[in-house]
């Protein structure tokens, strides 16, 4: 799935330089010398890019930027709420209007409780943005709801910053998945 | 494991606090009165929003590069922070592989009075607005407080940044003067399009880190300057 991902978004680094010049919007000196002095606060460089402005409907750069993967959820809980469903109510509306898509829906879960917990957990919240988006009209076969658990956690602590991020649903749009 | 995502700042960093920041974001601009043809002209048809409708963007009328896009981006940060360049009037939602989402913002002068590490403790939808007391001396036809709507200057959400449970009185909220999308603007924080403070809210749970970079160049504010709100001609 990830795979996919990187293809949509990443652009090699010569294609950079080229779009770069091309579009005129190259990072001007100033705008060098400030990125490089808040290098101590974490950022390092500011480079637009992709000419993704008005991205073309029912591409997954569309999905990205005007829909949005993920959905964010409450500790031991897989259920949705008003933010949730929000978010999923524009997904329903973008897969009804681009049935060519098919969706995995990723559940992950940091929660606390075992292994086992987690991983039943994190399926529960896949099952639960499934559910919904076949509530709102979207074809069961076109969903696919996997839990994963604690992998690929976005950020290793017990915090909230990193909690609130772990806990979530992504929702991987594929034109030719494996299911 | 907070090592793992938190870099450490200097204490003068941590510290950076350039100003008071009592009374909050300052809106001066309560859209008090219908818009002019100037102002109009940003604007293009209607959305409802929980039940509220409001004035959508005129797109047409902005420069592509404060619009919503994906970009490549560096950053140490973990996926879902956001980061807010004031500097360069851009707002970045950090995405995996070297990406970002990267919006256009408008800074007010409380916008540029902190820097460092927060996080978003508190969120609203159609905030209600309260101005400051100094500005009601100013503007005594200002209400004491202002119910969440159209024409409320904080637009249709607001997100609220503390630290260490503190209220910083720094917000991300909307704007009613889309034209001041790219600029340094004498009110609020970090203002934007109504259409994007409702999707950056999506993307941002309570919980979320921010990192508001140091402002660099960033230019002085006259405060006594009258407050624009109308679009440039």
């Amino acid at each position: 799935m990830i795979a996919q991902y990187c293809h949509a978004v990443r652009v090699p680094a010569a294609l950079v330089a080229l779009l770069v010049v091309v579009a005129g919007c190259a990072t001007s000196g100033r705008q060098a010398a400030i990125v490089q002095s808040n290098q101590d606060l974490g950022s390092t460089t500011d480079t637009p890019v992709t000419a993704s402005v008005n991205a073309e409907g029912g591409t997954e750069e569309d999905f990205i930027v005007n829909v949005g993967r993920r959905t964010f959820f409450a500790e031991s809980s897989a259920n949705l709420d008003d933010t949730a469903r929000t978010t999923l109510d524009k997904q329903a509306q973008w897969l009804l209007k681009y049935p060519h898509w098919k969706v995995k829906l990723q559940g992950f879960a940091d929660d606390p409780g075992s292994v086992t917990e987690q991983k039943q957990l994190s399926q529960k919240r896949a099952d639960a943005v499934r559910n919904y988006l076949v509530s709102k009209g979207v074809a069961a076969e076109r969903l696919k709801a996997k839990g994963y658990g604690r992998d690929r956690l976005v950020g290793d602590c017990t915090d909230i910053e990193c909690t609130s991020q772990n806990r979530r649903v992504i929702s991987n749009p594929q034109e030719a998945p494996d299911f | 494991m907070r090592h793992a995502i938190n870099i450490p700042l200097t204490r003068r960093e941590l510290f950076a606090i350039a100003g008071s920041l009592v009374a909050g974001c300052n809106l001066a601009s309560a859209a008090t009165t219908k818009p002019s043809k100037a102002a109009r002209a940003y604007f293009s048809g209607t959305g409802e929003d929980n039940g509220i409708v409001f004035r959508l963007t005129n797109w047409k009328k902005i420069d592509p590069k404060w619009r919503r896009q994906l970009v490549e981006y560096q950053s140490r940060e973990p996926q879902g922070t956001v980061v807010v360049d004031t500097s360069n009037h851009f707002l970045y939602v950090i995405f995996e592989n070297q990406t970002a989402l990267r919006y256009g913002v408008g800074v007010g002068r409380d916008g540029f009075r902190w820097y460092g590490r927060a996080r978003i403790d508190r969120k609203a939808l159609w905030p209600r607005w309260i101005p400051p007391p100094e500005m009601r001396v100013r503007q005594p036809e200002l209400p004491e407080s202002m119910d969440g709507g159209p024409d409320n200057p904080l637009g249709p959400r607001a997100m609220y940044l503390f630290r260490n449970g503190k209220d910083l009185g720094y917000r991300l909220h909307g704007t009613l003067e889309p034209w001041s999308i790219g600029t340094n603007v004498s009110s609020g924080c970090i203002r934007m399009f109504s259409e994007d403070i409702i999707d950056l809210y999506q993307r941002c749970p309570i919980g979320t880190r921010v990192l508001v970079l140091k402002h660099l160049g960033a230019p002085v504010i006259n405060e006594a300057a009258p407050v624009d709100t109308e679009p440039p001609l």
